[in-house]
């Protein structure tokens, strides 16, 4: 009776030890920095799938340098300038205009791009119509609707702007019957393809991702007039953050296709690699802000 | 029994499988109907959430162009969150039009979001933005619409499956109670079937020995099978062993008695009976007596004779005299024997009728140690009984064999006369038993007494084509030659 006591006891400590056994949580990764960067995006697509896009990389840079990377979204191009510094971000992910104007207005300093699958770190922007509008020139355009993507955008309005001064349309406004600003490379594409605009502007690098998930864009949409090359969106950080933490971001960040998790993270992102980026890459737009007359101290960048 | 035994182990381990079968497998579906259950409800909630995300959105559209208008910021977390919810939705499993409903769902809520990231981002003209922002709202509204009818679709089926799953778990309910009264119950009936099929054999065998212990020695067990069968039969072989000397320690005890009677009997009869024999002779001798007296007087005479006859019979019977052995040809002294009872007149029956004799004698019979005067006594006499049975004539049978197993001689002498009423069968080796007139019943019971003495056994049975056969054994000492 004893032994078979010890051995009913002996079964229960088992299926105790059984039931009770869950998983050990793992132990809190050791942060080397508990500190907190503010990073900026613009609307270069949709905004929550701006967001979603970004995540993996925050993330990862997290991991790495302990840094916590908070994200914020913004619903313009030219809101980046203000908010830098209503916001007390520590940098952003700027268009290659909004940087050149945030470096002249507010001294932010790149640190890198993205390179993308087929090696290509700069894009272009391109003026296009849909085919069957019968929109080929300048003088077609005359009392039509303009979609720009913003005011402070390379592709969505320094190009029409260029493109207008090369066709003698001194006020856009008043040629047209109607502009608006998108907001969004995406949405400029999508609303001369349906019909919502005449005449687009956008950056090469959407168009042609569009195009791949959908071919009506090429099927249906004429480019009339490109824009010279000039750097994809890049992190920049304000200039007075720290010079180690400067350092540890660019490092991981150019590191990052080294590491298995980092290309997963790249894949995800669209991109091969991120490159070293300096202020000498961004030369092509400040050129391009001098052909077409634009004043970068004193242009007005919102909508 | 050991059959008995391994079908009730066989059934009771059934019983038990098929019950404890029964509870795990009706346990099991019960979690898992519960299961299924509280994941239905969790769909339920998860639809309720993803409901409510919409309509914060919504709201969030709604407040856009107000002073209470939310920040960017807020309406990116809540689209986030919108989003999570969705996918876990459609991460669970659906049937076929529910998988096609959630997938129209999740394109609709990319469609909401690209209107909605539109209303966020556009800078044009109030009917532009008035029209992007009705866009919205009504894939917003179309998605709020949805939603609601798959939460009326779940609910509908929570009622329904909570009702069935209720009515399946009362259902399990109430077969387990019976399973919990009858399993006992079985059990009993079983028990006291297998524990009966034990005692009942037992308390037979226990009532058959208490019955032999008070001298019931014809009692015998019937009825009994298997194992208990087999102690059954050796019980009544036993009863009858026990029966057979017992009985032969009665026929010896009264072998016993009577010879102390008949010793004593002879002993005062004799003399006197001489001496009566004697007077009688003397009497008769006279010449005065008349011839109808002389005659009167010499049946007398006679009749003395035949008492003297009889109390040496009965001696014979009472104290038979002790073998003489000696290597005894058994065929030899049997021809010798029939040579000498042919001469007898029950073998000459007349009328023309006659004693045909057939020997069917093993000539490789072994010699044996025996009386050859006590053998002769016993062939003797069974030859003539057998004679005295056939007066119209008929065949006598002699045969001899040898059962070397049990190392036994046989002698066999078979008449073709009326052969033993079966009611005197038991009764005929019974000294004073006699079916003849003037017999006086002590001729079998000597012959048994002087085959006993060899530690042989006789015994007699009626021919199937009529007449009756005396069988004598008698232990071959001697070797086949």
């Amino acid at each position: 009776m004893k032994n078979m006591l010890i051995l009913f006891c002996l079964c229960l400590s088992f299926f105790a030890g059984c039931t009770s056994k869950e998983p050990v949580p793992p132990p809190p990764e050791k942060k080397s920095d508990s500190r907190v960067l503010v990073i900026g995006l613009i609307p270069e697509q949709n905004i929550f799938k701006q967001m979603e896009r970004y995540k993996p990389v925050a993330e990862y840079i997290h991991k790495k340098t302990g840094y916590k990377i908070e994200l914020v979204v913004l619903p313009r191009y030219g809101n980046i300038i203000d908010n830098f510094v209503s916001k007390n971000m520590d940098g952003a992910f700027f268009g290659s205009f909004t940087y050149t104007l945030a470096h002249a207005k507010l001294g932010v300093e790149v640190l890198a791009r993205p390179e993308n699958l087929e090696g290509i770190s700069s894009y272009h922007g391109l003026i296009f119509v849909r085919k069957d509008s019968g929109i080929r020139t300048a003088k077609d355009m005359k009392r039509k609707r303009f979609a720009f993507v913003d005011k402070a955008t390379t592709a969505g309005y320094l190009l029409p702007l260029e493109y207008f001064h090369e066709n003698d349309i001194s006020d856009y406004r008043t040629y047209f019957q109607e502009t608006y600003f998108t907001g969004t490379h995406e949405d400029a594409i999508h609303d001369v393809l349906e019909g919502k605009a005449d005449i687009g502007a956008a950056k090469n690098t959407v168009f042609d991702k569009l195009a791949n998930a959908d071919s009506r864009i090429n099927k249906y949409l004429l480019v009339l007039k490109k824009s010279p090359e000039v750097p994809e969106n890049s992190l920049a950080l304000r200039k007075d953050i720290d010079e180690s933490v400067r350092k540890k971001l660019q490092d991981v960040l150019l590191d990052m296709h080294n590491d298995p998790e980092g290309m997963d993270v790249l894949k995800q992102f669209g991109a091969r690699r991120f490159i070293e980026t300096t202020n000498d890459d961004f030369e092509p737009v400040v050129r391009y802000c001098e052909h077409i007359h634009l004043d970068l101290s004193t242009y007005d960048y919102m909508n | 029994m050991k059959r008995i035994i391994i079908i009730s182990i066989t059934v009771f381990s059934l019983i038990f499988i098929i019950s404890i079968g029964y509870i795990i497998t009706s346990i099991e579906k019960s979690t898992s109907t519960l299961d299924k259950l509280i994941v239905l409800h969790q769909v339920e909630i998860l639809r309720e959430h993803l409901l409510i995300q919409i309509k914060r959105v919504q709201a969030d559209l709604n407040l856009k162009n107000t002073r209470y208008a939310r920040s960017v910021d807020t309406v990116v977390s809540d689209v986030a969150n919108l989003q999570n919810v969705a996918d876990t939705c459609f991460d669970c499993h659906h049937d076929e039009e529910v998988t096609q409903k959630l997938k129209g769902i999740s394109s609709q809520i990319e469609e909401y979001k690209n209107a909605l990231s539109r209303v966020f981002t556009i800078r044009a003209n109030v009917a532009r933005l008035d029209r992007e922002e009705d866009i919205a709202f009504g894939i917003g509204a179309e998605l709020i619409k949805q939603v609601d009818e798959m939460i009326a679709l779940t609910t509908s089926k929570l009622e329904k499956r909570t009702q069935a799953t209720l009515e399946k778990i009362t259902e399990a309910k109430a077969i387990l109670y019976f399973f919990l009264a009858f399993g006992p119950l079985l059990t009993i009936v079983l028990s006291y079937y297998l524990i009966s099929s034990f005692t009942k054999p037992i308390k037979k065998l226990m009532h058959a020995t208490t019955r032999l212990r008070e001298g019931d020695l014809d009692h015998r067990i019937e009825g009994l099978k298997d194992e208990f069968g087999e102690v059954a039969r050796s019980f009544n072989e036993m009863s009858g062993a026990l029966k057979e000397h017992f009985t032969k320690i009665q026929r010896v005890e009264q072998g016993i008695v009577l010879g102390e009677l008949a010793a004593g009997l002879a002993h005062e009869i004799k003399n006197p009976l001489t001496g009566v024999k004697g007077a009688i002779e003397l009497i008769s001798q006279e010449a005065s007596i008349a011839q109808e007296d002389r005659e009167m007087l010499l049946k007398a005479i006679e009749d003395v004779m035949r008492i003297e006859a009889l109390m040496k019979d009965l001696m014979n019977f009472a104290k038979p005299p002790k073998p003489q052995y000696t290597t005894a040809d058994i065929n030899s002294i049997l021809r010798a024997t029939v040579s000498f009872a042919l001469k007898h007149p029950s073998f000459s029956p007349g009328n023309g009728k006659t004693i045909t004799l057939v020997n069917h004698l093993d000539e490789n019979l072994p010699k044996t140690k025996a009386d050859p005067q006590q053998l002769r006594q016993i062939f003797l006499n069974l030859l003539l009984n057998a004679a005295e049975e056939m007066p119209g004539g008929g065949t006598l049978r002699l045969e001899t064999s040898y059962d070397a197993p049990s190392r036994q001689i046989q002698i066999r002498i078979s008449d073709t006369g009326k052969g033993i009423p079966e009611n005197f069968m038991d009764k005929i080796f019974q000294p004073f038993f006699t079916t003849k007139a003037k017999g006086t019943g002590l001729g079998l019971a000597i012959i048994r007494r002087l085959i006993e003495q060899h530690e042989g056994e006789i015994s007699v049975a009626n021919n199937v084509s009529g007449g009756a056969a005396f069988t004598i054994r008698l232990p071959a000492n001697g070797h086949a030659e």
